[in-house]
């Protein structure tokens, strides 16, 4: 058991303490200088960059608090933390990730549980002072301290994010939150995970004051020194509106009304989730349970849940898509090599100013990067610059920035007709039309202009960027930055290494890309990259269901049904099936038999009918591009009769389409197109929304098993075609009886 | 009193240069411009400009903006413009306000820094957005509030509150008394009337002078001419169109259509109407003036020199004659005469103020007894004189003409292969501005 483990690391390490004293990562120091009695408590994890709770720090915690339980000469104790801009960041989650059974999980809750409850019943009042990211652990950990004050620091964020890991908060969170805030509120945060700023939390009534970020320390002692000196203080009166008091009294105060919360949150989740995530639901059973019970028996209910979601499957992919992006974050781009210093891309040239131009631009200048923008003329450039702005209007109206803010991001976008100003640039992105002798003669005609060393991108989503690359002088400044559409949402970017790519211009992109906010993977280049080329058989393949007679509806159902956002007739409609049916082409030609495009799509082609952008597609859409019903006229158009498939039909559907892409990832990483079955699943994840709690697509291929998969591809070899002919290497993977992951 | 004429200033010390310039498209105030702030419009200009030469912003040592109308929200509204526009927060900047000829200010402020080796590369120009001129609370509304914040009881605020009279909230309109003269009271408009009124200028003579100015806008419009100087702008909300031409030239523009227009400032014995006149404009201008040899270093060619400034001071009542008296110190200051310059850019406040400068300009007389000379300055031939319009057509944004003038004439200079330009104003409170520059 882990917990075991580390208690005997614990004692090991307490062994060697006799002769080197293990660091200690708090510090009780006497603040009597500003009242009697004032003491404040640093937290400061030793040798970490952020405050976390593992075993051994709570153990610490454990054993301080029992030594001040009896100190008659503290009067109160301010709780700060010793790093810059963090509070504490949570629990340690390497732990939780190594728990093998439920009685495991609990115990870890329990542990926790324990220490926390120590510190709310600490005979003296105690200050939570928090200023920076205070994350899970660290917002229940405030929770047991009788005040919380917070800093209006943009850095201060304050949640309970577990239920994105699969969890749900362990040390008293789903108790105390409701308390503090409310049912309903408290709801909000531990079923999305999502954080509140230091004003907010005030707000809510999470903190008893919220202090300017400058002479935030001083300001918390001085709060805890009037709490030392016993004066009484008040907490904020809640300015409610009446319409909340009469919902809160309607709902959170009495039972008939609780159980009509809990069921439409229910409701709301299974909606959303399609019952693949357990964390949401059984963080609703918990809190429906646990409300109004007495604290032991609260936790206790808590602990329980957290021991059993701390092993479940989904917690664990969770986690280790967590700890993957985490390791994105530390990475280059290019293993064993750093960017120099200075190399940092500050500056932009942007060629083409179409929606995905004007999306690109938009999140340059959202990160401070100016961007000189080019299109041929004004009209072009206008789709540019409306786009930019929409993108920033939709920003103000979240609140997620000021009109203020926006406009002088927006003014980072400078639109031109003409190439000047692209010397100045350090990159120069290319965003125009799809055509090969197109990109050429642009990038010929751009690159003598370029100061020495600049970076030239291409965002090309199907063309080859060593074919474009050797129509420049200096091919080693070529490389490819694949968005994915739409630009601010989707987080991945593919990182197209080229045959002359140099290292440098691979790292400069791989880093810019994780400034913007994304998830950079390195792909060689090749046809379809990685992410289409994975994608399109399956967009193919469900061509072929679809030519078979499967209603168009049902198919995507079951797809949805699966995991994925959304369904493959939906995501045609969405990509344009005239760009798939242009893709598809690509990738036959260079894949052969094995991407045969179905003929399907070329009806709905020849009809114009090119989905979400001409309003009609498989389905039909409105002004505003929103999905509205299946087009009547689908099924006539494409010249087949629907038809409810058998049973033993449909249960193919999702093999079919998913093993398709599990049979061509093999070859990709056989051809080294990626270097790691973890690209594979963070590309097909971040870029097409492939299931995150199946953990990605070569998780859930070694779940499905290879050997299995192997027999199925063989069956629809015969059954289908020779596209379902399995490759080599994962033939030989699945003889030798490995995963992808082993 | 300055000594232009003699000073040392225009006589040693490096060469300026206008490297290049650029301004928004100008559009008549409450139309297509009004949603966009003088910032906005300035940092528009400026990041276009600094792209257009290829110049990184470190470059830059100093920023100076013509402005008159201080947006509530932009003090020192230079400043705002260079931080946004990507000018490092380390250099400084400043604004200038001398009313309509603010960024001629800017320009001989660029100047002074340059030549006194204070600056090696100043960005100078003017940005003004009338739209956006507020209305203010009057003094005892203004005094209501100050009052009623003060105020602690309830019986206190009311009592504060009963000294209201409707009358407080009748507004003052800032643009209105921008354009009066504090001094002597007149309306911008009603000095111009003056000037028509002494120096006999029939309305006939200011409308067809106003016709000539729409004609040869369009002209310059539709062949392109201005592309040489104006940025396009995108236009919010949307940003969905761009604007890449002034709004104000009309090509149908008739003698017919302006007979028709009542006198705005004299109803019943004026001249001068809304056809004659300026109007009421939005949009920003933006210059990059360098020391020769760092423009040389840096690879640079020059739109032209600056060879020289002045400004003169006149009657607040008769403001509309500030180019005569200005002038031609400006030109004693360059060693030239008025008969040297090849394009002469008169700012059309008024057509009739601009009418009464050529007969000042060409009058002994005047000569004489105001500028204490023998001779008359000369005269301006019709070809030199404004040749692609002037303000009456494009508008008159009072922060950013002096940047304008000084632009086109050195366009028309470089296009026509012309040595020596003159750019000069008439100043509202009774100044005129003169800048002569020179091809290099």
């Amino acid at each position: 058991m882990e917990i075991t483990t580390n208690r005997r690391e614990a004692e090991h390490r307490g062994k060697q303490a006799t002769m080197k004293p293990e660091p200690s990562s708090f510090r009780l120091v006497d603040k009597s200088d500003l009242a009697k009695g004032l003491f404040a408590l640093y937290f400061d994890l030793a040798g970490e960059k952020v405050n976390k709770f593992n075993p051994d720090t709570m153990m610490e915690l454990d054993g301080l608090l029992e030594s001040m339980k009896t100190r008659d000469d503290i009067k109160a104790l301010v709780f700060l933390s010793g790093k810059e801009n963090i509070f504490i960041a949570g629990a340690d989650i390497t732990y939780i990730q190594a728990v093998k059974e439920a009685s495991e999980g609990e115990r870890l809750a329990k542990q926790g549980q324990s220490v926390l409850q120590k510190l709310e019943r600490m005979p003296f009042p105690v200050v939570a002072a928090v200023n920076g990211a205070c994350m899970g652990g660290g917002t229940e950990l405030a929770l047991c301290c009788k005040y919380i004050v917070v800093s209006d620091a943009p850095g201060t964020k304050i949640g309970l994010p577990e239920v994105n890991l699969g969890l749900l908060p362990g040390w008293g969170g789903t108790v105390r939150l409701p308390e503090r805030i409310g049912l309903q509120a408290a709801l909000d945060f531990i079923l999305t995970g999502k954080t509140m700023d230091g004003p907010k939390a005030l707000k809510l009534g999470y903190a008893d004051a919220c202090f300017s970020r400058y002479g935030f320390e001083a300001k918390a002692l001085g709060f805890g020194a009037r709490v030392a000196r016993g004066e009484k203080i008040s907490r904020p009166a809640r300015k409610k509106p009446l319409a909340a008091t009469v919902t809160s009294a309607l709902l959170e105060e009495n039972p008939i009304g609780r159980a009509v919360l809990f069921m439409q949150a229910r409701k709301m989740i299974l909606a959303r989730t399609r019952g693949h995530y357990p964390a949401p639901l059984k963080i609703l059973d918990v809190m429906s349970k646990s409300y109004g019970k007495p604290r032991g028996k609260a936790l206790e209910i808590e602990s329980k849940a957290f021991g059993e979601l701390s092993f479940s499957d989904v917690s664990k992919r969770l986690i280790e898509l967590f700890f993957a992006t985490e390791k994105v974050k530390k990475q280059t781009g290019v293993s064993g090599a750093r960017l120099q210093p200075g190399e940092q891309i500050q500056s932009a040239g942007l060629l083409g100013a179409g929606v995905m131009g004007g999306g690109i631009a938009q999140l340059l200048a959202h990160k401070g990067i100016p961007v000189r923008m080019k299109d041929i003329d004004l009209k072009g450039l206008a789709i540019g610059t409306s786009a930019a702005t929409r993108l920033f209007s939709d920003l103000v109206k979240k609140r997620k920035m000021t009109r203020r803010e926006a406009d002088i991001r927006f003014a980072l976008i400078s639109p031109t007709t003409d190439y000047s100003g692209f010397g100045r640039a350090d990159l120069v992105i290319e965003a125009i039309v799809e055509n090969m002798d197109v990109k050429k003669k642009v990038l010929q005609e751009v690159e003598p202009l370029l100061r020495e060393g600049a970076t030239i991108a291409t965002n090309t989503s199907s063309l080859s960027v060593s074919g474009m690359a050797s129509a420049c002088a200096h091919p080693e400044n070529v490389v490819g930055m694949h968005f994915f559409n739409p630009v601010h949402r989707m987080p991945l970017v593919e990182v197209i290494r080229a045959e002359k790519t140099s290292d440098r211009a691979v790292m400069r992109i791989f880093e810019l890309s994780k400034r913007l906010g994304k998830t950079p993977i390195v792909v060689r280049d090749g046809a379809g990259f990685l992410v289409n080329r994975l994608l399109m058989p399956y967009l193919n393949e469900a061509s072929y269901i679809m030519s078979e007679g499967a209603p168009i509806e049902e198919l995507d159902e079951a797809v949805l049904d699966f995991g994925l956002p959304m369904g493959p007739a939906h995501l045609l409609d969405e990509i344009g099936i005239d760009v798939a049916v242009k893709v598809a082409k690509i990738l036959h030609e260079a894949f052969g038999v094995r991407a045969e495009p179905c003929k399907l799509n070329d009806r709905l082609v020849a009809s114009k009918l090119y989905g979400k952008k001409t309003g009609q597609g498989f389905y039909v859409y409105d002004s505003r591009g929103r999905k509205q019903n299946l087009n009547p006229e689908i099924y006539k158009t494409l010249g087949i009769k629907p038809s409810a498939p058998s049973k033993a039909r449909k249960a193919d559907w999702i093999p079919r389409m998913t093993y398709l892409m599990i049979n061509e990832a093999a070859l990709c990483l056989a051809e080294e197109i990626v270097m790691e079955p973890l690209d594979v699943d963070l590309g097909m994840i971040m870029g097409t929304g492939f299931p995150p709690f199946r953990g990605g697509l070569l998780r859930y291929a070694d779940t499905v098993g290879l050997k299995n998969i192997v027999t199925k591809l063989e069956e629809f070899e015969k059954k289908f075609g020779p596209r379902f002919k399995p490759t080599a290497p994962l033939v030989d993977r699945a003889r030798q009886g490995k995963s992808f992951y082993s | 009193m300055s000594d232009y004429a003699n000073a040392s200033i225009f006589k040693e010390g490096p060469e300026v240069w206008v490297v290049d310039g650029l301004r928004s498209p100008f559009a008549k105030s409450g139309t297509v411009l009004k949603d966009m702030k003088a910032v906005a419009l300035g940092v528009h200009v400026l990041r276009d400009l600094l792209y257009k030469l290829s110049l990184a912003p470190k470059e830059v040592d100093e920023i100076v903006i013509g402005n008159t109308g201080n947006p509530e929200d932009a003090a020192n509204i230079s400043r705002i413009v260079a931080l946004e526009a990507g000018i490092p927060k380390e250099r400084s900047a400043y604004t200038v306000h001398r009313n309509c000829a603010s960024a001629m200010e800017a320009v001989s402020q660029g100047f002074i820094k340059i030549k006194t080796g204070l600056a090696d590369v100043v960005v100078a120009g003017g940005t003004e957005s009338m739209s956006n001129l507020p209305l203010l609370f009057s003094k005892p509304m203004t005094e209501l509030f100050t009052k009623l914040m003060t105020a602690k009881t309830v019986p206190q605020k009311l009592g504060v509150l009963s000294s209201f009279r409707p009358q407080f909230l009748k507004p003052i309109i800032a643009i209105q008394e921008g354009l009066t003269d504090a001094v002597c009271g007149l309306n911008m408009g009603e000095t111009a009337e003056l000037l028509a009124k002494e120096n006999n200028i029939s309305r006939e003579e200011q409308d067809r002078f106003a016709l000539k100015s729409h004609e040869r806008a369009v002209v310059a419009t539709e062949s392109g001419r201005f592309k040489a100087e104006i940025s396009p702008i995108p236009l919010p909300p949307k940003y969905d169109t761009f604007l890449s031409e002034d709004v104000g030239p009309r090509k149908g523009q008739s003698m017919e259509a302006l007979a028709k227009l009542k006198p705005y400032f004299d109803r019943r014995n004026g001249t001068v109407t809304v056809g004659n006149a300026c109007p009421i404009t939005d949009g920003s201008c933006m210059l990059v003036l360098m020391n020769a040899e760092k423009a040389k270093a840096l690879g640079y060619k020059p739109l032209g020199r600056i060879r020289s400034f002045a400004f003169a001071g006149v009657e607040p009542e008769r403001m509309g004659l500030g180019p005569a008296y200005s002038s031609p110190v400006a030109l004693d200051a360059a060693g030239l005469t008025l008969k040297d310059m090849g394009v002469v850019e008169i700012n059309e406040a008024f057509a009739a103020q601009v009418i009464a400068v050529l007969k000042m300009l060409a009058s002994k007389k005047f000569a004489q007894e105001k500028l204490g000379r023998s001779d008359a300055i000369g005269e301006i031939a019709d070809n030199v004189l404004n040749p692609n319009g002037g303000a009456i057509a494009l508008g008159h944004p009072v922060g950013a003409t002096g940047a304008r003038l000084v632009l086109t004439a050195l366009k028309e200079m470089q296009l026509k292969n012309i040595q020596f330009g003159l750019a000069t104003l008439c100043i509202g409170g009774g100044q005129g501005g003169s800048v002569v520059v020179e091809r290099v």
